[in-house]
């Protein structure tokens, strides 16, 4: 599904350059469940914007879907990332002035769908997740794990394929946080394909491999013994 | 600790360079014209203080009777020449009484011969008003051939000031001797004065040197209101307006509402420092009062956009401020600290708008004849204070947001949140939006309609008429002079043609007689303007006829002899034939009129023509009906036309000439029609230009607030638009989304400025009763799409920028 290839990373600040990423070649399967780990400042969030379409490598190929994305202008990422990427954020980054369903909705509002299919997809994926009777609530009035439930709900309600997720239980107390992860796992049953950032080992092992980042580069890929 | 302040300040200044270009440039715009507005209304109102006495001189003026239009309070600043006599007999408490009038007359000095404006006052005067002497004294206008001088006015004739006892001629015929000369009237007098007349102090003789040279009478009348006559009154200490008033009630009362007197309702009296303005404020016109509203409103405007745009900015420091308040400081401190901002701004814009008024000033001095003046000793404590003030109002509102949340909150940059005061905000965008749309539309529509007046006064051949005034010369030289000198004139090549009249086209002198078709009294009969001309007037200005024919000098009956014509030959326009009620111009011909007034009683008036009617006053492209008559004592204008495509100027001199051949003893004064026109219309174009100049500073002001509120809005949903962006929002429909919360106010502000701008043109318009323009509608449309269009293209600038930014970077929070 996507194929990442000797992908460097580097930022330039008046004098100092500063590798962020460093020949990393990674790839990731259709039904993958991949934890991205490492130490602060390893270069994990800039991978997973690199992934996400968010940024773009300084060098190295990146293959999406057989496509290579690696040099592809701000507009075409930005138009493959709606079709195909959800995002999961830490911190759930929910639009405080917009209900919940409105929020779950954002997803769905940039794609060409007619407003009676968004409203449609919008309550199926608020059943899915438990969250129907909050749909008129602002973020505001819910706890932590509710909201990243909204984040999750958000993320999957445009059926998108790959799903990437940056530390979804940092801001969250382990129960809450169990849950979330448990979440994950079955869209990963499912069939969506996700990467993962996260700093807690138990929480890694949710997932199906595990890639140890440090300081730019891979130093262990491995599946998870099962 | 302060140092640390002012780094910091001019740090986030230097880091943020678009916005403090932009907040730099909104101060020393809103602070030039606000500190400059100050000045002028200071200027005016301080006008003739510097005279001894000066609150204890008064000017009468006459309350008007009748049909007061609105925007006017009816007063009048003159009075008859008769009521300074009068006060001088009945109010013997009051101290000195002088009456000053402002006389165009011929003047010799040497082989020098020129028209000059001379006042002709009381002696008196001299005691109420304490000149400088250079020589001589108050005594000056004693002996009725005395005369004062300004020094200037001295050195330009005689080259030197040590002028006493050196004669003057006046009218050819009274030699004046000089018997004092005073150092120059300041320029902030009313005797300077440029919003009214244009007449600088410079000749000053008796009024009894006026009446040897004219049919005045030194006792005064009660004709006609002379807007350069004024009659100024000096009160003893105890004595004050209240009283004078009364006073001036009881002569009224005596002496004019006996005599029914169709102009005046009442007598008033006004303190000195009025005068200058009293034109003005007489039409109801508060120039000062509107220059402090705007002035203020600017300021007010300016403070609310930075305001705006420096909690947009702020918000982003919430992080510093949470440290800072970690360390210790306390609130005060940091508001101390922002504040160190806002002054820092404020006092730079300060002295940059020093910088530009010592460029405007003599600009302006230079351009309208006053003598505005900076004086920093004088008005540094005001500067200081302005600066003060407007800093803290400005940089008080972010400064207190910005500080007033806890530490922790600070930290995890939770300033971000509350929509309060937006509807504020956006209400402040509107009204400024309103405002200059309101302007700019105005602005378009009299530029419109100026178009429409200048090219109507193309209908008269303006620039190859010359227009001589005769006014000057004495009826019995015009009698036998006037004829010779229009043949003189006929002989040279480059004149096609020449007419007399009373008057010529574009000149705002005029009378009117009421007309009507019966013999008997009648109060609504219509009013027409009555203009003397001979036959070759309307053949020169080629105005056709209608119906009837022009006068003849072959035919007997056409002349009219004052006390001998008894049935008055006269042409009418159509607008005069329908005010007379006739049915057609046709009808009109060989009918009977009658004038109302009793000094023309037992002439008839036989309708010989009939001509279109044309915009005579040509400024205001008024139709009035108008009577014309051949009558040669009221000849007052000479209308030389040239061929086309002569040499104007060689024409001129041509003309000059053969005056000098003709008549020596007066000077020459004449101008084409097309300058005679732009004397008055002048005054239109300053209108448009001074409406244009304000609505592009509102525009301005309203970019810059609009710019503010969309950065203020920008950076409180950073997070919004970057998650609408992973989401898959392209930059034109995160614009587009901007877009339109920015254009709402903007719109609503164009649904209530255009309708406001219509009536208020309509307004104006209708002074034009007769030749306005049509395309009102489009024009207010296209103003308003400009200022939409600038809205849109300010708004885009910014949110672009916002819109295009990565959102990696608003989504970034651990």
């Amino acid at each position: 599904m996507l194929t990442l290839k000797n992908l460097t990373k580097m930022y330039q600040t008046q004098d100092i350059e500063t590798v962020a990423l460093n020949g990393i070649d990674i790839a990731v399967a259709q039904g993958d469940f991949i934890a991205v780990m490492g130490p602060s400042g390893c270069g994990k969030s800039t991978l997973l914007n690199i992934i996400g379409l968010l940024d773009s490598p300084s060098s190295g190929q990146y293959f999406f879907f057989d496509e290579d994305v690696a040099q592809h202008s701000e507009s075409k990422r930005s138009d493959l990332r709606k079709r195909n990427i959800g995002f999961i954020f830490q911190s759930f980054n929910l639009i405080d002035e917009l209900n919940v369903a409105d929020n779950i909705e954002l997803a769905l509002l940039y794609q060409n769908i007619s407003r009676s299919e968004r409203r449609d997809r919008v309550a199926d994926v608020m059943d899915r997740m438990g969250i129907a009777h909050r749909a008129r609530h602002m973020p505001g009035q819910l706890s932590g794990g509710q909201q990243q439930r909204v984040a999750v709900a958000r993320a999957i309600v445009a059926d998108q394929p790959l799903i990437l997720a940056d530390e979804p239980t940092g801001n969250l107390d382990s129960a809450h946080g169990r849950e979330v992860m448990e979440l994950l796992r079955s869209l990963n049953d499912e069939g969506s394909t996700i990467v993962m950032v996260t700093h807690s080992p138990a929480h890694a092992d949710y997932a199906k491999r595990t890639v140890n980042l440090f300081d730019g580069e891979v130093v262990t890929d491995a599946l998870r013994a099962a | 600790m302060f140092s640390n302040y002012l780094k910091i300040a001019l740090r986030t200044l230097q880091r943020n360079k678009l916005y403090s270009l932009i907040n730099l440039f909104s101060f020393v715009l809103g602070l030039t014209i606000f500190v400059f507005g100050g000045l002028i209304v200071k200027y005016e109102l301080t006008h003739d203080m510097f005279f001894p006495n000066s609150d204890r001189i008064y000017t009468v003026g006459t309350q008007m009777r009748g049909d007061v239009t609105a925007g006017t309070t009816g007063r009048n600043n003159t009075v008859y020449t008769a009521v300074g006599p009068l006060i001088d007999a009945e109010l013997t408490e009051v101290e000195q009484v002088a009456r000053a009038l402002i006389r165009s007359r011929v003047v010799a000095i040497g082989d020098e011969k020129f028209n000059q404006q001379i006042r002709f006052a009381d002696p008196s005067f001299l005691k109420i008003f304490q000149f400088d002497y250079i020589a001589g004294d108050a005594s000056a206008l004693d002996q009725p051939t005395g005369l004062l001088l300004t020094e200037s006015t001295a050195r330009r004739h005689f080259g030197t000031a040590d002028v006493i006892g050196e004669t003057v001629t006046l009218d050819n015929k009274l030699d004046l001797l000089v018997t004092a000369v005073i150092k120059d009237v300041p320029a902030n007098s009313h005797f300077n004065s440029t919003l009214l007349w244009d007449a600088e102090f410079e000749f000053m003789a008796p009024i009894a040197a006026y009446s040897q040279v004219s049919n005045f009478n030194i006792t005064g009348g009660f004709r006609g209101f002379n807007s350069m006559d004024l009659t100024y009154v000096l009160l003893p200490e105890h004595l004050d307006l209240a009283w004078l008033e009364e006073g001036l009630g009881g002569i009224y009362q005596r002496h004019m509402s006996a005599r029914e007197d169709k102009y005046a309702l009442g007598l008033y009296a006004a303190p000195l420092a009025d005068a200058n303005l009293a034109f003005l404020d007489n039409i109801g016109l508060p120039v000062t009062t509107i220059i402090q509203l705007l002035s203020l409103l600017v300021i007010v405007i300016i403070c609310v956009n930075y305001t705006n745009l420096a909690t947009a900015q702020s918000l982003g420091r919430s992080r510093e401020v949470g440290l800072r308040k970690t360390m210790g400081a306390t609130r005060t401190q940091l508001l101390l600290q922002f504040q160190t901002e806002s002054l820092l701004l404020v006092s730079s814009g300060m002295l940059l708008a020093l910088a530009c008024l010592e460029f405007l000033i003599p600009a302006y001095n230079t351009l309208t004849g006053k003598g505005l003046l900076l004086d920093y000793g004088e008005e540094l404590p005001g500067l200081v204070l302005t600066t003060m003030l407007i800093g803290l109002a400005a940089g008080g509102y972010p400064a207190w947001i910005i500080t007033r949340s806890s530490p922790i909150a600070a930290l995890r940059d939770e300033g971000r949140q509350g929509q309060k005061g937006s509807w504020l905000r956006s209400g402040m965008i509107g009204l400024q939006f309103a405002i200059s749309a309101f302007m700019l539309a105005l602005a378009a529509i009299i530029y419109a309609q100026n178009l429409v007046v200048e090219e109507g006064s193309y209908i008269f051949p303006r620039d190859e008429t010359y227009a001589l005034r005769l006014n000057l010369i004495k009826l019995e030289d015009k009698a036998s002079r006037l004829e010779i000198l229009r043949r003189e004139l006929e002989r040279i090549p480059a004149v096609a043609g020449t007419a007399l009249a009373f008057t010529v086209p574009f000149d705002t002198k005029w009378g009117t007689y009421q007309m009507s078709r019966g013999k008997e009294k009648d109060d609504a009969a219509p009013e027409l303007m009555y203009i003397s001309l001979s036959p070759e007037f309307l053949e020169l200005y080629e105005i056709p006829f209608v119906a009837g024919r022009n006068f003849s000098r072959a035919l007997g009956g056409d002349r009219f002899v004052k006390g001998e014509t008894e049935i008055a030959h006269v042409i009418i326009n159509e607008r005069a034939v329908s005010a007379l009620g006739f049915a057609s111009p046709g009808e009109a011909v060989n009918q009977r009129i009658y004038a109302q007034e009793d000094s023309e009683e037992g002439i008839e008036y036989l309708v010989v023509g009939v001509v279109p009617t044309l915009p005579h006053m040509g400024q205001l492209n008024q139709l009035i009906p108008q009577i014309y008559i051949w009558d040669e004592q009221r000849f007052n204008d000479l209308s030389v036309r040239m061929q086309p495509g002569s040499d104007m100027p060689d024409s001129v001199r041509a003309i000059e000439e053969t005056w000098k051949r003709v008549i020596p003893e007066y000077p020459i004064s004449g101008l084409f029609l097309s300058d005679l026109f732009m004397q008055i219309f002048r005054v239109f174009l300053a209108i448009t230009a001074s409406l244009a100049g304000f609505a592009l500073v509102a525009l301005t002001l309203a970019m810059i607030g609009l710019f503010g509120v969309t950065a203020f809005m920008a950076a409180q949903r950073t997070k919004e638009i970057s998650v609408r962006k992973v989401l898959g929002a392209s930059t034109w429909q995160i614009v587009q989304l901007m877009l339109w919360k920015f254009l709402r106010p903007v719109l609503v502000a164009l649904l209530i400025a255009l309708p406001c701008a219509f009536a208020a043109s309509s307004l104006y318009l209708r002074l034009f009763s007769d030749d306005r323009i049509t395309t009102q509608v489009p024009i207010l449309a296209s103003a308003g799409a400009l200022a939409v269009s600038l809205a849109v293209i300010t708004v885009i600038s910014h949110v672009l920028r916002v819109a295009r930014a990565s959102p990696i970077v608003g989504l970034r929070y651990e």
